[in-house]
Order: C-alpha cells, then sequence, then structure tokens
C-alpha cells in the first residue's frame, strides 16, 4: 500500500477520529498515515452493526410485551452475555437468566435491583424500563 | 503527534499507532529515553501471527486473529530488550485505583489493560466487549486521568469512574487491573539480538506449529472453511462469518491487512539496522503478500454489500486467501534461512 492508497473515505462512525496505517512513501520508506476510514471496512460493520441492533429492537419488543423483563434487555444493549453480566453483577448465571422472566424481575428487591443497576452503569429507573414503554 | 506533560513535568509525545500493545510498549521505553519505533516492538515481540478457532464461539462467531495472543508482544519484547517491568493486577479495584494514583504521582506514566467497551472518549461503533486493549495514563486530572490512547492521534480525558470500569471489567481474558511500567530499562539494548529471537519465534510459530488451526495451516483451513461455506451454513451465515474475518484484518487497529504492513515496516527497519539486501526483498515481498490481504477484504465487502449478485463469490475469496497462504509460507521459509545468516 502506497500513502496516497491509503483509503481516506470520510467514515461517519468514525466521528473525526483517525486511524493509523502503515504506507510507503515515494522513496519507498514506511511511514505511518491516518486514514478516516475505508468502505470496505464499512460494509463489514454495518453488517455486524445492524445484527445486534435488529437483536435489540426484537428484545425490546419482546419486554414491551411482557415476554421478557427489562434488565435482558439493558444486559444487550451493553453487549453482554448472561455470564459476563452475572459475574459483573456478583449474582450466579441461573439468577440473572430467571431474572428476565418479567414476574420475577418485578419482585426483585431493591439490593438486588442496585447491583444490577450498577454493574450496567445504570440509575434504578433506566433499569426498570425500556425506551418507548409507556407507564 | 502531540506533546503532553506528565504528573512530574516530563514531556510526553504522544505518538499515533495502528496496534494499542505495541504502541503503549514502544511509548514506555520512549518515556525512558529509549526510542524504539512501534513496528520495532512489534517486530521484536513476534506479533505478528494467524489462528483460527472454528470452535471457540465469540459473539456466535469463530474466532480469527492476525496476531499473537494479547500481552504476548509487551512480555516478549521486554524480555528480549533486557527491560525489566513492573507488573501488577488486583483483586479490589479500590485497591487497584489507589495504586495507579500512587504511581502516577511519583511520576511515572503507566501502562494499563482495559475494556474497550467502558472507555467512553471512543467512538460509539469502535466499543465492544473486549478485554484486551491498551492505553497510556500521564496523570491524574480533575475527576479523571489524562489518557494517551495510541489508538486515537491526540491524547484524551477519561473519567475515574469509566477508567475504573474498563480496568475490572469480568468476561473472558479478565484485565483484574493489570497495570505495568518499566523499573530497568536498559540505555542502550542489544536491537539485532533481540531482532533475531523475535523473527526466528515469529517463523516457528507461523511453521512449526503441528496443529491446523494456526500459522500457514491455519490460513489455509479458513480459506477452505470460508470456500465451503456458502453450502454449508447458507449464504447469510457464510457472510457473517466472512465479515468477521474482515473486521479482524482491517478494523481492530492492525495498520492495514492484518498486521503485515506493520510487519513489512519492522523488516524495513531491520534491514537498516543489519544492512541486509534479503531482509529489505523479504519487506518488499511482505507488502506485496499485504496487497493481497487487502484485496481479499475488498472482494469481501462486495459479496457483502450485493448479496451474491457480482461475479464475486467465496470461491474467489477463499482463492485469494489460499494464494496468501502459499507466498507467506513462502516468505517464512525464506526468513527462516536469512535469519539463520544474520549475526546478533
Amino acid at each position: 500500500m502506497k500513502v496516497n492508497e491509503v483509503p481516506q473515505d470520510n467514515i461517519t462512525y468514525y466521528e473525526g477520529e483517525r486511524r493509523a496505517c502503515y504506507a510507503l512513501n515515494d522513496e519507498g520508506k514506511y511511514v505511518i498515515v491516518t486514514s478516516s476510514g475505508w468502505s470496505a471496512e464499512e460494509v463489514v460493520n454495518g453488517l455486524a452493526v445492524a445484527e445486534l441492533a435488529a437483536y435489540l429492537e426484537e428484545t425490546r419488543k419482546a419486554v414491551l410485551k411482557g415476554l421478557k423483563s427489562p434488565l435482558a434487555y439493558h444486559m444487550e444493549r451493553r453487549q453482554m452475555t448472561p455470564e459476563i453480566l452475572a459475574k459483573t453483577a456478583g449474582i450466579a448465571v441461573f439468577r440473572v437468566k430467571r431474572h428476565f422472566r418479567p414476574v420475577i424481575f418485578s419482585k426483585l428487591n431493591l439490593a438486588v435491583l442496585d447491583r444490577y443497576a450498577r454493574a450496567l452503569a445504570l440509575t434504578l429507573e433506566e433499569l426498570r424500563t425500556v425506551p418507548g414503554k409507556i407507564i | 503527534m502531540s506533546a503532553e506533560i506528565t504528573a512530574d513535568g516530563k514531556p510526553f509525545i504522544h505518538h499515533h499507532s495502528a496496534h494499542c500493545e505495541s504502541g503503549v510498549t514502544s511509548a514506555l521505553f520512549g518515556d525512558k529515553g529509549v526510542e524504539v519505533s512501534e513496528a520495532m516492538i512489534f517486530g521484536i515481540g513476534s506479533g505478528i501471527f494467524f489462528g483460527h478457532l472454528p470452535f471457540v464461539k465469540w459473539v456466535g462467531l469463530p474466532i480469527s486473529t492476525f496476531r499473537s495472543q494479547p500481552r504476548a508482544v509487551f512480555r516478549k519484547a521486554a524480555k528480549r530488550l533486557g527491560a525489566k517491568f513492573i507488573t501488577k493486577s488486583f483483586r479490589n479495584p479500590q485497591k487497584g485505583m489507589d495504586e495507579l494514583r500512587r504511581v502516577l504521582k511519583a511520576g511515572q506514566i503507566v501502562g494499563l489493560t482495559t475494556n474497550i467497551y467502558w472507555l467512553s472518549y471512543f467512538p460509539n461503533r469502535f466499543r465492544f466487549q473486549f478485554n484486551g486493549h491498551n492505553i497510556i495514563v500521564l496523570r491524574e486530572i480533575e475527576n479523571g486521568f489524562r489518557v494517551s490512547d495510541p489508538i486515537l492521534d491526540h491524547p484524551v480525558d477519561c473519567l475515574a469512574e469509566d477508567l475504573e470500569r474498563a480496568r475490572f471489567a469480568h468476561g473472558p481474558l479478565e484485565p483484574r487491573g493489570f497495570m505495568y511500567y518499566p523499573k530497568y530499562i536498559p540505555p542502550r539494548p542489544n536491537f539485532r539480538q533481540a531482532c533475531i529471537k523475535g523473527m526466528k519465534d515469529t517463523c516457528n510459530m507461523m511453521l512449526k506449529i503441528p496443529l491446523p488451526i494456526f500459522g500457514i495451516r491455519g490460513i489455509r483451513s479458513m480459506a477452505k472453511r470460508i470456500i465451503k461455506s456458502p453450502h454449508k451454513i447458507g449464504f447469510h451465515e457464510a457472510c457473517r462469518h466472512l465479515a468477521n474475518v474482515v473486521r479482524m484484518q482491517e478494523e481492530v487497529g492492525t495498520g492495514g491487512a492484518g498486521f503485515r504492513f506493520m510487519y513489512a515496516a519492522f523488516l524495513q527497519e531491520a534491514a537498516d539496522l543489519f544492512a541486509s539486501d534479503e531482509l529489505a526483498q523479504l519487506s518488499q515481498e511482505m507488502t506485496a503478500i499485504g496487497d493481497i490481504w487487502r484485496e481479499f477484504a475488498v472482494v469481501s465487502a462486495r459479496i457483502i454489500k450485493q448479496r451474491g449478485q457480482s461475479e464475486d463469490n467465496f470461491g474467489k475469496a477463499g482463492g485469494l486467501m489460499l494464494i496468501c497462504a502459499g507466498r507467506e509460507e513462502e516468505f517464512f521459509k525464506t526468513l527462516n534461512t536469512v535469519v539463520r545468516d544474520l549475526k546478533a
């Protein structure tokens, strides 16, 4: 890759940041060149992001229908798995999974909710709801 | 590149680098007055590698990696250059943060291993649960820290709360607040010897691991897997797997073509160091191989974007990868013989 071949596709999700790329200058020496993104990268990243967003939206709808608890939504929003959440909150995995059921989640006491809120960096209010819910 | 000041008023030059771990290690050496480029650290630490683990799943996708395991570059480069580092990890987050503050107050910059998701200064799409990101903390500021993240081209501020979360995140490869800083760095490290060790180790890892998932064998097996994938798991799933490979190759701070260009840069520096024409030629060959990897990424992106409507198909993508495998095998075999003639 030569310096003038380093892609500068101004990818929007870089939010103005730049990535370092190694490329050959005119004298055939390697230098670090900043790049504002590559369209090929945007395609593969877009695929992964769209997939995550689709899963999250599905979960959000399930929460609104009362099939899952808001905890499941917030866990996915933080890109966690039940195992990671369990370890972060200090609650056993089987209990975390159990708390995905709305009936059980609604009966949780404050101490447990507080642990989840801290693990997910949310307020208690946010933890109890999902976006778009009418109370 | 921009100048910064550490806690004891020493100037610190922030270098923009392609890979976090080698960038941090290079900066820690630079802080002690030993200038080592990122590519040099990467080569000495044997950073280049290939592994494809179809049975280990990460968010439902097999892991493909173009680098050696996290922390290996730091560990190997430090050892081969004769440097001594103090490394610490903690069970208790509070103790970890206190220790960090204590070391910073003493005027020492510190390397940290963090979870990239909780570092809120990153653009949103860069953030995912990955526990192997390395950063340098320069000094404490009001309710936070001044951080030099080698992936970004300027130093940033990070909230103390975010940093604590990032250092003590859970999940695979837990960082446990891992922090490191130099205790002793030789003023004149033996670069030639270190380079030879690094290159030999790399050749062994790429050629001699008798498992079909690592090194050149790994590239071959993955290429074959990709060619078969649309028939085996369906077009959509195959696209997901292919996209993941390209992400690992281009997105996660590789300097382009899955570290191949960075390795070529290392060989170029090594060629100057040893005044060796053979190494200079090998550097050019690595650049050419890197260009094929880039082509593979372009073809893959086209397959994914056009939903199989174009003439590009999985056979072509896998074919390009097989070409890479063949040329890299030749490359590392030549490197292996060239290294043996070099004198430390």
